[in-house]
């Protein structure tokens, strides 16, 4: 309730001048307070009081899948099977390309079909977990606004309430403030602060802007992008770097920050993308609403509801290592000690598995980014100075790309309590095979305090408010779409798969996102329906 | 070179002065007591000053470049001696401690400069003239800075100001100093280096001095603190000046004695009384009772469930008994339920219908606090209001803030509840607005009966409410949604304005 006409100071904002006088007029004492700490921290053993010793954090490796891949990349010795089943079709992979291709049977009439998973569980990608303190993503955590031509996305949102005649479910489109960034020492909004704290930058944004504003308008730039890419654009045929020096995009602030779309979407640095794929990223949105969706479990609030319709069908823990012709029309798909002898195969794991499990396919030139994301849950917020506390906090950095915040969409008026944040790294700095071997290797401790390391800079007391780390390494956790890789995609799914095999994953876009599985998913299930006759 | 030094007495006398001043008034307008704080900061200052006049014994050699040392050191505590008390008292608990430590300082460094000043005079004056000159332009100093204090320097400079700019003036004595004894003093560049470093920083200080002040009266008080607590939540603070007693949640002033009961009938009765048989009621926010004290006057009111964030806010108007006295023992008649719970989670998760819902919220500073006024909030607000209930929503300043005011009865509208704005001048608050609103439209017209005993509404004035002048009418604006929160901007940018 109210406030007097000298006293209506916003509590954020004071709180932001408040560091600022401190930070301006005690310099000195700021100064001597640093070279008493630095001194403390060089003696923590006198002292017993080291910059580390905060409590002890617990956690460690989850969703640990990656020696069942290496089975198959090693040809093991697997299980002969014991049982038969006949089943017309088959769909391999839980994530959102074998749910959304369940989803379009199912509500297309056609129920005679297993959905086989390797993992517990289903979701793949938009996998979540849940501790006392909230339920948090795995791994993809929001979905763009779908925009009008996305029907698909439109239709699955509607019946899972999300889009109603009203419009978009005000608790699921994701609350203000929406982002921020940490530079030059201070929590600033939009991901554009540091841009626009120089003229140079408000520039260089215009600019971008403009570009974008302009290809946007080709109608190439698409969500999903079968409906717009042409395959042979010259935007393909350079990388994203390229294409912003060639416009003249060269401050350290724009490369920054149009290369956070490519390590965000693709996990890949801008030398390592596709110009089209870069441009795609901002070009494909259609902003109609502030968004984007989210939910505190992420895209897992999706995979759930789409799995729960489906549960009666679907056997999860049932790694499939091998897809074998069965007669002159169909295929027997084996999973563990179990054999699926069926006519189709919607195949919806990552295409790059396809050489390795089913006769007679191919799948040349995929290049995938690994990713880590570690979920830390916090018994406090700690300190940090500048803009309110956004749902996505990025630093401006090289290394991960911030963490969300998974209360974020909590109602609550006061938010202080215990948190969970979802830190996001996508190892990009050398290539990929690289990567995957180092963090194969790397342990979960030194994980830990790097991701510490690299907080610390925006929340100085960080190690005394999180309690638990759980990490997740994924080695192949999106497709990159590197310079040339669209052109080819008309041809893939036509050449490589031999009939009855209908790869479905939405690596073959090149884009890791939730309406590319989607798509693919569904149209993949159309083309099933077709030899059918149901469709 | 007389005219010069003895001016320069006159100066520094001035400065000691002011820094007396400045520590009086400060610990005065934080502290109130005005006559205690005057004497015993005079008392101390002085006494420093002697024990300052007696250790200036002890410094024999260099006397001019012991000097010019003296009044940097004088200019640097002085001149940030109010910025230093504003910081202690915003951020320590120890204000009185600082206080008096840093006038026996000050007091100190002042004590030594006259006899300092008299020693390097006396060799090159005859010392019946320099003793009265010395005194003469002391007490002239003395009698220029007791004028220019309350005339000039408080109303044009305020305290921080005045204290950085006599601060610069020592250090400016001091190169001066510096140049006049430039053939006596071996140390002249490090010395004059030394004032320059002062001379920046003390002006870096008057630059940012605006901020400082913004800072510092976020926590300050100008009356008597009577009660102070760190909640969970928030900071709850009741401060008493002669009769007016004031609560303040986090800074912001939410009631004077003086005049609530013009807020609070206003927020009540236009709503409650054209619905004279309302019986379930909730209120959200408004943990002071007082709201609920004026519920209690419809004698058909059944019950009143209470949803406040705070228990500390609710336990302490239910106990402490000025406040009880004030709100009548509201919270404690049988009627009322007390639920401390956020007021969104707390709809979300009960299925409770009422008749009449006062939402009384602080005002939208922050996105914690906005998500209280946004579509989502007022959907979910509406579900739990019956069919001919109203509701009614404190809604800031529609002169002050007109945009923010219009905004949430905009957005309000946009949540499918039909409005109907008024609003009231309220002298601690100015001019304040509230939004009613109902199911379906043409639900609402002023009632013809109030409760006896009301000091503020007449059933005359109520629909005089309900007439905004020209320069509180509607202008266009966007509805506050969770995923926008416009209303924070807005009422940011309006606030700002007004304070500037």
């Amino acid at each position: 309730m109210k406030n007097e006409g000298a006293e209506g100071e916003e509590g954020a904002r004071s709180n932001t001048s408040r560091r600022t006088f401190l930070l301006a007029g005690g310099v000195t004492l700021v100064a001597a307070g640093v070279a008493a700490a630095a001194k403390l921290g060089r003696a923590p053993a006198l002292l017993g009081l080291g910059r580390k010793s905060g409590p002890r954090i617990s956690g460690g490796w989850v969703n640990e899948s990656a020696a069942i891949g290496h089975r198959l990349r090693d040809r093991a010795p697997m299980p002969a099977p014991r049982r038969t089943v006949r089943v017309p079709v088959v769909i391999v992979g839980g994530g959102i390309a074998g749910l959304s291709a369940a989803w379009q049977l199912d509500r297309r009439g056609f129920r005679d079909f297993v959905l086989l998973e390797m993992e517990r569980e289903t979701g793949g990608n938009a996998r979540g977990g849940e501790n006392a303190v909230s339920r948090y993503p795995w791994a993809a955590h929001y979905v763009p606004v779908p925009g009008p031509r996305a029907t698909l996305a439109r239709e699955l949102f509607r019946e899972l309430g999300v889009l109603t005649d009203a419009g978009w479910d005000e608790r699921t489109l994701c609350f203000a403030p929406q982002e921020r960034l940490f530079v030059q020492g201070e929590w600033q909004s939009g991901l554009e602060a540091e841009l626009m704290n120089s003229r140079t930058g408000r520039d260089e944004l215009r600019r971008f802007a403009d570009l974008i504003a302009e290809r946007r308008a080709s109608g190439e730039f698409t969500i999903p992008m079968a409906l717009g890419a042409p395959a042979g654009s010259p935007l393909d045929r350079m990388s994203f770097a390229d294409w912003l020096a060639a416009n003249g995009l060269r401050s350290p602030a724009i490369r920054w920050y149009a290369e956070y779309g490519t390590r965000d979407d693709y996990g890949a640095l801008a030398r390592d993308t596709s110009a089209w794929a870069g441009v795609h990223y901002y070009a494909s949105r259609e902003a109609a609403e502030q968004g984007p969706l989210t939910w505190p479990e992420g895209n897992a609030w999706i995979a759930r509801r789409l799995a729960a319709r489906v549960r009666d069908r679907t056997v999860t823990g049932a790694p499939v290592h091998r897809i074998v012709r069965d007669g002159t029309k169909g295929w027997s798909v084996r999973a563990g000690d179990a054999e699926y002898r069926c006519e189709d195969v919607i195949f919806a794991a990552p295409t790059f598995l396809a050489p390795y499990v089913i006769e007679g396919a191919r799948a040349p030139g995929f290049v995938y980014s690994p990713w880590l994301v570690a979920n830390l849950t916090l018994d406090r917020r700690p300190d940090e100075r500048g803009a309110s506390p956004a749902w996505d906090n990025v630093l401006r950095s090289d290394a991960g790309l911030g963490y969300v915040v998974a209360t974020h969409q909590s109602l609550r008026a006061r938010e202080g309590g215990p948190t969970v944040w979802t830190y996001y790294c996508a190892l990009a700095n050398r290539d990929p095979v690289t990567e995957r071997q180092v963090l194969l290797r790397s342990n979960w401790s030194d994980w830990v305090e790097r991701i510490m390391m690299e907080l610390e800079v925006a929340h100085p007391n960080i190690r005394r408010c999180v309690s638990h780390v759980d990490i997740f390494r994924i080695g192949h956790a999106m497709v990159r779409p590197t310079v040339g890789f669209l052109g080819a995609d008309a041809r893939r799914t036509r050449e490589w798969a031999p009939r009855g095999i209908h790869l479905a994953h939405s690596d073959l876009t090149g884009f890791s996102l939730f309406e590319e599985a989607q798509y693919r998913g569904v149209a993949a299930a159309d083309a099933v329906l077709a030899t059918h006759q149901l469709g | 070179m007389a005219l010069p030094l003895f001016l320069s007495v006159l100066l520094i006398a001035a400065c000691g002065l002011i820094y007396e001043l400045v520590a009086s008034a400060l610990a005065s307008y934080l502290l109130g007591d005005s006559v205690t704080q005057f004497s015993t900061v005079i008392g101390t200052y002085l006494f420093a000053m002697g024990v300052g006049s007696w250790l200036s014994r002890y410094l024999s050699r260099g006397l001019v470049a012991r000097f010019v040392t003296i009044e940097l050191l004088v200019g640097l505590v002085g001149g940030f001696s109010s910025t230093i008390l504003f910081l202690a008292f915003a951020y320590t608990g120890a204000f009185r401690l600082v206080l008096y430590l840093l006038v026996t300082v000050l007091g100190i460094f002042v004590g030594l400069e006259i006899p300092l000043l008299m020693r390097i005079l006396k060799d090159r004056y005859a010392f019946k003239d320099v003793v009265a000159n010395v005194l003469t332009f002391d007490y002239l100093g003395a009698l220029a800075a007791s004028l220019a204090f309350p005339i000039l320097l408080v109303p044009k400079l305020g305290l921080v100001r005045s204290a950085l700019l006599f601060g610069m003036i020592n250090a400016a004595v001091a190169l001066w100093s510096v140049w006049l004894f430039r053939s006596h003093l071996g140390a002249r560049r490090v010395l004059g280096a030394a004032c320059v470093a002062v001379l920046l920083f003390l002006s870096a200080g008057m630059v940012s001095a605006n901020k400082l002040t913004n800072l510092a009266e976020d926590n300050i008080y100008s009356d008597e603190v009577i009660f102070a607590r760190n909640t969970r939540y928030q900071r709850i603070v009741l401060t008493a000046w002669k009769d007016d007693l004031r609560l303040w949640l986090n800074s912001h002033l939410q009631f004077s004695s003086r005049d609530e009961y013009r807020y609070h009938e206003a927020l009540v009765h236009p709503g409650l009384s054209a619905r004279p048989s309302a019986r379930r009621i909730l209120v959200l926010g408004g943990g002071d009772g007082l709201a609920v004290r004026e519920l209690l006057k419809h004698p058909a009111v059944e019950s009143i469930t209470l949803v406040d964030l705070d228990p500390e806010m609710t336990r302490l108007f239910s106990t402490h008994p000025t406040l009880v006295g004030l709100n009548q023992g509201s919270l404690k008649s049988a009627k009322v339920h007390v639920v401390n719970d956020d007021a969104f989670v707390w709809l979300d998760q009960h299925p409770d219908m009422f008749d009449f819902v006062v939402v009384d919220f602080p005002d939208p500073n922050n996105y914690g606090v906005g998500k209280l006024y946004t579509t989502a909030f007022y959907r979910l607000l509406s579900r739990h209001l019956s069919r001919e209930g109203l509701v009614v929503v404190q809604a800031t300043s529609p002169l002050f803030a007109r945009q923010s005011y219009w905004c949430i009865a905009e957005t309000m509208k946009q949540a499918g509840l039909h409005t109907y704005p008024y609003h009231l001048y309220v002298p601690s608050f100015g001019e304040w607005g509230f939004v009613l609103a109902s199911l379906s439209d043409g639900r609402y017209t002023p009632p013809t009966t109030l409760p006896s005993g009301l000091r503020y509404l007449t059933v005359a004035e109520v629909p005089r409410m309900f007439e905004f002048s020209a320069d509180m009418q509607p202008v266009p604006v966007e509805a506050n949604r969770l995923n926008t929160q416009v209303l924070v901007r807005y009422y940011e940018q309006e606030w700002d304005r007004v304070n500037r």
